[in-house]
Order: structure tokens, then sequence, then C-alpha cells
């Protein structure tokens, strides 16, 4: 019972990683808190669902096309828009997030319909048996593609020259736009990766979980939870956050009924705001600092 | 007293409160004017107008008081208390549930208040360390959770919400009684939020706006400082929140804490003009009436033209519409070089 509970939260936590990965980079680097993010993994979902109902495909071998779209939206909704309002301050930057989150998860009701939508594979009821406890593949698969991509991001970010173009973004802005980096370019760079990992979670989301508009909206408070429960800013805080509110909330949900489980999500959320705001792993490179 | 009310003290919160009440200068001519204009026709409207109209005016006199209570912490003091329309709800909750057991409609409504403000006390020594984003989060996170635990607690009705005594008075009656209340309330709101603005705490709270840090060095206590602003907020919010239940006779969890809803009294605070007392009222009132109209014209995509708006208002106004007005007429203040 305990094992399956454990690993339910595990594969849970994976997915949960993923969602907050995006969100974590984007106020890091950005100092951006990024409310429209759940709307971002419903993007991501919507997409999935619809190259599989459409075309075809299968959820998982979509899930690279899902990714450049969602890079692409969220390169030009930087670009275009969040660029121009950024040195206007943390708060109108959030503001401006949460009426871009009203305007897609309503302008997808409008053009997708509130109707439930799922993509059920032929192998989605399949599952390997261990000792007593069942790993379905679908999540298995979810969780493995989760993990891939929290890595690949931070390969990115310290193999490549771009990667260390935003991290320089990150620590000081300044610094970097005089040693010749585009912070514009850059900023719409980042925001797009976020974009794209909310997409990648929205995709691996879509196998799981009922697709409809506001789907993603659960998400919003999660990624706070995930991002300052880890660390804020960094990869592997995200991952570590997604983990531990997987299995918390797996085991909790277990003890004090599922109605419950949105509550221990923020309960931990105002614990660790209070008591170690820098998150479990320590003090990050944030963008937080600067003015 | 004048020199009180030039320099805030270390703990000199209620001291001057008297310099509070020194006569407004010149350039307040406009902005009174303007008030005492609206609060005239404000007091004749519902002898002119349908009960529809009536109750939208109420609906925008409640957004003008929590647009100015949320202004005493987010637009004073600099802190972005997102997750506000939690004293709004608890207060609903707190008068509704006092109401339902016997307790007179006024006493339960400064109950509620009172509680909001309490709590408020209790949780702000450990919350107003935070700062910028993580404060934001804080608010959220205890909105959701609050909201969540209201869901799931039987004896405020659950999910299905909770009923209230009803008022027993002729709708029309009852509607222009709401209607008065309601503007009773945000101009009471409103002179509080001035007299703050002009006390020493206001003084106070606006050099911590302007730099914690040095505000600290000054010998202004910020942590009490910033405390007294919330529960101020918070008796503000918790105060319209019993209003609306007595008004609506019926509280849910999603009504009495819905994000959506606290962010648009923020926005209209934002809008109008943060740290100023017109500016969340003229965004009330102008937010509000779009918002009607809007409403009225397209049912559905109502959320994703209020979405749009949003966006568009951050990057044409970034200051506020009253700010804007300011920097217009008056001659800019010198700046220090840069």
């Amino acid at each position: 019972m305990s094992i399956q509970v454990l690993i339910n939260g595990l594969l849970l936590g994976g997915i949960y990683s993923a969602v907050g990965v995006g969100f974590s980079l984007t106020w890091g680097v950005l100092n951006i808190i990024n409310i429209a993010h759940g709307a971002l993994v419903m993007l991501g979902a919507y997409s999935t669902y619809f190259l599989f109902a459409r075309v075809g495909l299968d959820p998982f071998v979509s899930i690279p096309i899902t990714a450049v779209i969602l890079f692409v939206f969220g390169y030009a909704i930087q670009r275009l828009l969040i660029n121009r309002v950024i040195s206007s301050g943390v708060f109108m930057t959030l503001v401006f997030t949460f009426g871009l989150s009203l305007f897609i998860v309503d302008m997808a009701l409008v053009l997708f319909s509130g109707d439930y939508r799922s993509v059920t594979t032929s192998y989605a009821g399949a599952g390997l048996v261990l000792w007593d406890a069942v790993i379905s593949y679908q999540r298995a698969g979810a969780f493995v593609i989760s993990i891939f991509a929290v890595f690949a991001l931070q390969l990115y970010l310290d193999r490549t020259r771009m990667g260390r173009a935003i991290r320089a973004t990150a620590l000081n802005r300044d610094a970097a736009r005089l040693v010749g980096v585009d912070v514009a370019h850059i900023y719409a760079v980042t925001f797009g990766l976020g974009a794209a990992l909310a997409g990648v979670a929205g995709a691996l989301l879509s196998t799981l979980v009922t697709v409809t508009p506001v789907m993603g909206n659960v998400f919003i408070g999660k990624s706070f939870v995930i991002a300052t429960l880890g660390g804020l800013g960094t990869v592997q805080g995200a991952l570590v956050g997604g983990l531990v509110l997987g299995i918390v909330e797996s085991f909790g949900a277990g003890l004090l009924g599922s109605s419950y489980q949105q509550i221990i999500g923020f309960a931990i959320l105002l614990v660790v705001l209070i008591v170690r705001p820098q998150g479990l792993l320590g003090k990050a490179f944030s963008a937080e600092n600067q003015s | 007293m004048k020199r009180s009310a030039a320099t805030p003290e270390a703990g000199g919160v209620g001291r001057s409160v008297f310099s509070a009440l020194r006569p407004l200068g010149r350039t307040h001519l406009i902005p009174v004017a303007v008030m005492l204009i609206l609060g005239a026709v404000a007091l004749v409207l519902p002898l002119l107008l349908s009960g529809y109209w009536i109750r939208v005016f109420t609906t925008i006199f409640m957004f003008a008081a929590l647009a100015q209570s949320v202004n005493v912490i987010a637009g004073f003091a600099g802190y972005a208390d997102f997750g506000n329309i939690l004293y709004f709800g608890l207060g609903a909750y707190v008068s509704g549930f006092a109401m339902q057991h016997g307790l007179p409609a006024p006493a339960a409504i400064a109950l509620g208040s009172l509680f909001g403000a309490t709590v408020a006390l209790t949780i702000g020594r450990p919350i107003l360390r935070l700062r910028g984003h993580y404060f934001a989060i804080a608010t959220i996170g205890m909105l959701e959770g609050t909201r969540e635990l209201v869901t799931n607690l039987d004896f405020l009705g659950g999910g299905s919400g909770l009923n209230l005594p009803i008022v027993d008075l002729p709708p029309r009656e009852f509607s222009g009684l709401m209607y008065y209340l309601m503007l009773a309330t945000a101009a009471a709101i409103s002179i509080t939020a001035l007299l703050v603005r002009r006390s020493s705490l206001g003084l106070g709270l606006r050099a911590i706006k302007g730099d914690e840090q040095a505000a600290t060095v000054m010998g202004i206590n910020a942590t009490r400082y910033k405390t007294a602003a919330w529960a101020l907020a918070a008796a503000g919010s918790g105060l319209v929140g019993g209003v609306y239940g007595l008004w609506r006779g019926f509280i849910e969890p999603g009504v009495a804490f819905d994000a959506v809803t606290g962010t648009q009294y923020f926005m209209m605070m934002l809008l109008g003009g943060p740290g100023t007392i017109v500016g969340p009222i003229l965004g009330a009132f102008g937010l509000g009436l779009l918002d009607v109209l809007v409403w009225g014209q397209w049912q559905s995509g109502h959320l994703a033209i209020l979405g749009g708006l949003i966006m568009a208002t951050v990057i044409f106004l970034p200051d506020g519409f009253v700010n804007v007005l300011r920097r217009r007429t008056l001659p800019r203040p010198r700046r220090w070089s840069r």
C-alpha cells in the first residue's frame, strides 16, 4: 500500500517538476511571476490532443512539435508584449500575466469549447506489476520524459553559449548588456523556453487527465509551491520541489482525504516562505536583487 | 504637532493622528471638488434609476471600497497584497455566521471586520518580512489555502455555501438601503485612507515604499508601520465583505474568495493611481462601468476582453490614470542627477 502511494507520488512529482521548472526559470531570469504558466500548460495539452485526434500522432511522439509551437508562442509574447512592460516593475508584470492568462483561457473556451476531451492511447491501461505495486506505462513514460526535459534544460544552461548568456543576464542584466548580450532576445528566448517546458508538461498531462480550457489553473498555485520549495530560479530546485510536492500530496491525500490535497501544498508553501524563503537547496542565481 | 507631521518617528504610529486633520492645501482643490460632486450625484441617484442600475452602482461602490482598502497596503506601502480578497471572504463568513446565530447585523459586520484585522495583525509579523514577489505569493497562498479550507468546513456550509437571515424589507427599499450602506462604506474607507495618508503613519509608509532600508535607518519601525497598514486594509475589506453578505443573503467559497475578483479590484487601484485617494475610486468607476458594458455586449469571451483590457492598461498606463494626469498638470519635481 505505502509503496504504491510512494510510487504514485514520485511519478506525479516528476510531472510537477516539469511544470515548475519553466515557471522557476522565467521567475529567476526575468523576475516575472508568470500567472499564465498554467494557461501555457493547457495549450500544450490541446496541441497534443489535436495532433492525436486530427493527425493521429502518438502523444509521446508529438512532444517535440508541441514544444516548438509553445516556444514560438512564448518568444513572440515576450518580444512583442512583455518586453514593453518589464521595466515598469514586478507587480505590473504580475498583473500583465494575469490578464494574459484570462485572455488565453477564455479564448480557448471560445475556440475549443468547454467540452471534456481526452487522449486515450491503445496502451492506456497497461502497466508493470512490481511486488504489490502497479506502475502504469503511461505514467512511467511521463515521469521519464519529465526528468529528461529537466536535465536537458540544465545541460542547455550549463554547456551552451546561449545558456551562459541566460545565466549571465539573470546574475546582472546591465553587466551582461555591457559584454554584448542582446538582453531583449535573451528575455524572449528564456520566456520561450519556459513556455516550451510548460507545453511538454501539458503534453504529458493530456495522457493522464481530462483536457479542458481551465485544466491549467490548478498548476498556477502548484508552480508557486514547486519553485519556492526547492529554491527559486534553479533547475535542481524545481526538480526537488516537484518531487517533494508530489510525494507529500500523495501521502497527505491518503491520510486526510483527497479534498485536502490543495491545502497541503499551500500550507507547505507558507511554512517554507516563513522559515526558509531561499528554498530547501539554498540561495540561487536570480534576478530578484536587481531593480 | 508641526514637527511630528513632517518627521515620522519610531513608534509614532498613533501619536500625530491630529495632524492628519490639518486643512487641505490648494493642490487638493480639484480632487476634493470632484469627490464632492460625485458624492452629491451618488446621493440622489437612486431616485432616478431603475433597480438594475442601482445594483450596478452598489457593485461599483463595493469595488471602490475594496480598491481603497487594498490601496492602504499596496498603494501606500508598496506591498502587493494580491490575496487581499481573503479578508473580504473572512468578513463575509464571520459576519454571516454571527448573523445566523442571532447577532444583529451591525454588530456582526463589525465583528467580521475586526476578525480580518486580527488575522492580519497575527500573521503580519512573519509574512510582512517577505518582500516583492515573495509577499505577493504568500498572500495568494493564504487565499487559496483558506478557500479550500472553508470549502471543507461543514459548519460554514462547505462548498454549497451559507444562507444568511433575510432582511425583512420590500425589495425596492432593501436595494435602496444597500445602495446607501455600500456608499457609506466606500466613503468611510476613503476618508480613513485620506487620514492615514496625511498622518505620520502615511508618511512612514511612503518612506517604506521608497526605500525600506533607508526608512528603517531614519528611525521608522517598519514592521509596526506595515502591520498597521495591513490590519487597516484587512479591516476595510472585511467590512465590505460583511456588507456584501447582508446584501446578497448568500455566500459561497468560490465567490467570497475569488482570486479573479481580487485581481479585478487590485487592477482598479493600479489603473486609477496607487497611493492616491481619488485614484482607486476613479478606477472602480472606470473599470466597473466598462465591465458592465462589455458584459452586456459579449456574453462569451467576456473574460478574454477583460484580460486584453488588463494587458492594454499595463502597457499604456503603467503609473495609473491619476498619476498621468498629475504629471501633465503639475511641474515635475526636480530629480537628483543620475
